[in-house]
């Protein structure tokens, strides 16, 4: 097909689409309506289950299954960065040079690491209280010890970040979310329901299962996300060698 | 504990293994990660198998976490065990114990430092499978999806040295994401209009509005992604591209059991979302789907035909097959139902074992281009040769083969409903059987004219890179015994009586609407058929026949193909020119139009949704 044919077979298509997709949207529930049948339920079984933050709750309790299953396409992700990105034969690693920076920009990562660091934490262990949880803190403790990247050099980065140690936690705590779904079963209960003690309302230890699937979580997003950014950026800045490109010719 | 308690198992049991890999895999010898991971795939296969006896008993549901419905509604997400969806992933764990066997001595080094990343990768993706065949939950059934989706892009790309396998995984990657969105937009339509997740409460929802624009759009979209995982044309053209270049025990699992949850996942959403009143009519669904299904499995033949990269080859007529899965399936009754699943369990031994013989190739002469290796393999022929030929007759439906009687039964049933359409069946078995037995007495037996080459633009398969670079060393055992072993078994599930019947009653529930939703606890309680309920016929002397002639038809391709250059003679010569004139003039397009480029892809992708959305506009 020519350039020109596939755009417009492309624009045609997508313009049907569009349209199809816009008329459906006018079939919707009107705009600020009363009626959430499930928004109403979710939040009922939250305070049944002493969680202040409902999102945690449909995260890490009603849903957990959902959960379950993401953290797992991150961990298939980190695994398939290590797959694809592994150093082959003709590549060799290299240590990048230092690099210099201004000493406010490397006084501003100095400061503010901790600081990003301790919210991130605040963020993952308050989870089942108020808004955030694992995903969000564990993004940003991961980002948090970026700054070692952006506010010095690659090498200070490198010395901060135990990779080897965080693959194997990132598994771990993987393994961790499947295992303390066995606790129900294992009390007689169904797989991952939330068979801890409840607490009271609005504590850091209420919700039962929930601030510790959320810990485990934070620990598996962190880590998870610091591997996968540390095999893109080993390979962007620490690997030489060209891969030998083909022509792929058609079928 | 009872069934309903041990069915998320089936999901928990896999990933608890892939973290266990990626954790302790580089402290293990590589020979003790080959023993642990056949031992966990073993377990899954026994508790699949005891789910599977539990579930022929009678559908059940589990709901994960325990958030059971009060009055009919939960917030929860539930898993159904019926014989179908639990029998799906039972074949999913077989397969997986098939790839994890034949992958002992596969792969030549591991990645270093990370000796468990395949193991774990693995059993990534038999976990999203096996969570995919057993949710009742549409959004989970998505996050499944994606789950078994990023992990095969992963494993496709798996040899890195070589450019073509990150290539064909980027396709797919970016081909099934897309399509992936738009299933995500179309469960975004059906949870607004019902504030439901549930597949049967939004089925049970879905009757308090008439079928309007919202409901078909939210349904082609979520067919979708589905239908692409499925290769349905014009979904399909990813596939060749991935399957030609995934690592063999991969595209075992891919070619014998992905592909085909993608058609189970499009039957699924229909029987249980959108069957009843306010979905959409089933008139439409049997005309659209058949009608796509001869399409996929005529063009997926022609295909093909024409290749000789093997791995290539063994694509199209994956294609090929689903194409009639697809036909079987959207037949929308309990027949079509049953016969198809015979049907994938049948061809998922014979493809597995032809994907594994040809990964035997691979290992020894470094190519898989049925030119280059012309009579190449002849000390192969006793072993690998009888095998392969023995596939492509399975393939091409010679009874007793599984792969035979589902085909026989699907014909069946879809010569119920249109009477021409067991000659697409006899036709597309023949052409994609033929094309393997000509590989087979080319590569292992030289038979026939030497094959000139042809000057056409086409992927060859003669430069690959070798999977295991160990050079003169015999063929390791187990890459000959799992494509035996999945012989034998396609062999068997077409003579085991009792398979029949059980599966007869597996698409009985299937497409039994009422005994769903009883069983996901949105409907009253069913008296679910008794096991002795009216079975499938098994083996007719009308099956037995089409199925010889498919596989007569396929032998006399095999040898036109082969000997038709070496007949002299003026007649001859001028079947020849036609022949060439035919194949420049339909097949050169058609070939063009598998590009393997990006953008193409995602053209047709668009082009496929917004005819299904005109198309089932027009029917509704």
């Amino acid at each position: 097909m020519s350039r020109s044919a596939r755009v417009r077979l492309f624009l045609g298509a997508a313009a049907a689409i569009a349209v199809f997709y816009v008329l459906a949207c006018t079939g919707l529930p009107h705009f600020g309506t009363a009626a959430h049948p499930y928004g109403d339920r979710a939040v009922a079984a939250t305070l049944r289950q002493h969680t202040a933050n409902t999102v945690s709750s449909i995260n890490f309790d009603q849903r957990a299954f959902d959960t379950l299953g993401e953290e797992s396409i991150l961990l298939g992700s980190v695994l398939g960065a290590t797959a694809l990105l592994r150093r082959t034969d003709d590549e060799q690693e290299f240590t990048p040079g230092q690099v210099r920076v201004l000493p406010s920009t490397r006084l501003f990562g100095t400061l503010l690491l901790p600081v990003a660091l301790l919210t991130g934490v605040y963020i993952v262990a308050h989870g089942q209280l108020s808004p955030g949880g694992g995903f969000q803190g564990g993004v940003v403790l991961a980002s948090a010890l970026h700054l070692a990247y952006v506010a010095a050099d690659y090498r200070s980065l490198k010395e901060i970040r135990p990779r080897e140690l965080l693959d194997g936690v990132d598994a771990v705590a993987a393994g961790a979310f499947t295992t303390l779904g066995l606790a129900g079963l294992i009390t007689g209960a169904a797989y991952l329901q939330n068979v801890l003690p409840l607490g009271t309302f609005n504590t850091l230890s209420s919700g039962g299962l929930v601030p510790v699937i959320n810990a485990a979580v934070g620990v598996e997003v962190a880590s998870g996300v610091i591997v996968l950014l540390a095999h893109f950026l080993d390979q962007a800045l620490a690997t030489r060698g060209e891969r030998t490109t083909t022509e792929r010719g058609s079928s | 504990m009872t069934a309903p308690d041990l069915l998320p198992l089936a999901v928990a049991v896999p990933l608890l293994g892939a973290a266990l890999f990626a954790a302790v895999g580089r402290l293990l010898p590589r020979r003790a990660c080959d023993v642990l991971v056949t031992v966990w795939a073993l377990a899954d296969v026994v508790l699949l198998a005891a789910l599977w006896r539990a579930a022929n008993r009678g559908p059940f549901a589990s709901w994960v976490g325990g958030w059971r419905p009060r009055n009919g509604e939960s917030v929860g997400i539930v898993l159904v065990g019926d014989p179908l969806g639990v029998g799906l992933a039972l074949l999913v764990s077989l397969l997986v114990l098939a790839a994890v066997v034949y992958a002992w001595r596969y792969f030549a080094e591991p990645p270093t430092r990370s000796p468990g990343t395949f193991p774990a990768l693995v059993l990534l993706f038999e976990a999203g499978m096996c969570g995919f065949a057993l949710t009742g939950d549409l959004f989970n059934a998505f996050v499944f999806f994606e789950l078994m989706g990023a992990v095969a892009y992963a494993l496709t790309g798996y040899r890195v040295e070589d450019p073509r396998p990150l290539q064909g995984a980027l396709t797919f990657g970016v081909v099934n994401s897309l399509a992936a969105y738009c299933s995500l937009m179309g469960i975004a339509l059906l949870y607004a209009r019902t504030g439901e997740l549930g597949m049967a409460q939004i089925g049970r929802h879905l009757a308090a509005h008439r079928t309007d624009t919202l409901t078909v759009t939210a349904f082609v979209l979520v067919l979708t992604g589905l239908l692409t995982k499925a290769a349905m044309v014009p979904f399909h053209l990813w596939l060749p591209d991935a399957h030609a270049v995934a690592p063999t025990p991969v595209c075992m699992l891919l070619s014998g059991v992905m592909v085909e949850l993608g058609v189970y996942g499009a039957a699924r959403v229909y029987w249980t979302v959108f069957a009843g009143p306010g979905g959409i009519p089933a008139g439409a669904v049997r005309g659209v789907l058949v009608a796509a299904g001869v399409l996929t499995a005529l063009l997926g033949a022609l295909m093909c035909w024409q290749q000789r990269h093997i791995k290539r080859m063994l694509a199209f007529s994956t294609i090929s097959h689903v194409g009639l899965f697809l036909v079987g399936t959207a037949l929308l009754d309990a027949h079509g139902a049953a016969a198809t699943a015979l049907y994938v369990l049948g061809h998922a031994g014979a493809k597995a074992a032809l994907f594994g013989l040809t990964g035997v190739l691979l290992d020894q002469y470094g190519s898989v281009d049925e030119h280059g290796l012309y009579g190449r393999a002849r000390e192969l022929r006793w072993s690998a040769g009888v095998m392969f030929a023995l596939g492509g007759l399975a393939v091409a439906g010679l009874p007793p083969f599984g792969a035979g009687l589902g085909k026989a039964l699907s014909e069946h049933a879809a010569g119920d409903f249109l009477g021409w359409l067991p000659a697409v069946f006899v036709v597309t078995s023949a052409v994609t059987g033929g094309a393997v037995l000509r590989t087979a007495a080319r590569v292992f037996a030289g038979a026939g004219a030497v094959p000139h080459d042809s000057h056409q633009a086409e992927t060859r398969g003669d430069d690959e890179e070798p999977e295991v670079r160990d050079p003169g060393r015999p063929v390791p055992r187990p890459m000959l015994a799992v494509p035996a072993a999945l012989l034998a078994a396609c062999l068997a599930s077409g003579v085991l009586p009792g398979l029949t019947a059980g599966l007869a009653r597996a698409g009985t529930l299937f497409t039994s609407r009422a005994d769903y939703f009883a069983a996901a606890g949105q409907g009253p309680p069913t008296a679910f058929p008794p096991l002795s309920a009216p079975s499938l016929a098994g083996w007719t002397g009308e099956g037995a026949l089409l199925g010889l002639v498919s596989t007569l038809v396929a032998l006399a391709l095999a040898a036109t193909a082969l000997w038709g250059p070496l007949l002299g003679g003026r007649g001859a010569r001028r079947l020849r020119d036609l022949a060439a004139t035919g194949s420049h003039r339909l097949v050169l397009p058609l070939r063009r139009l598998h590009s393997g480029r990006l953008g193409d892809n995602v053209a047709w992708l668009a082009t496929g949704v917004g005819v299904l959305l005109v198309v089932f506009t027009a029917l509704r």
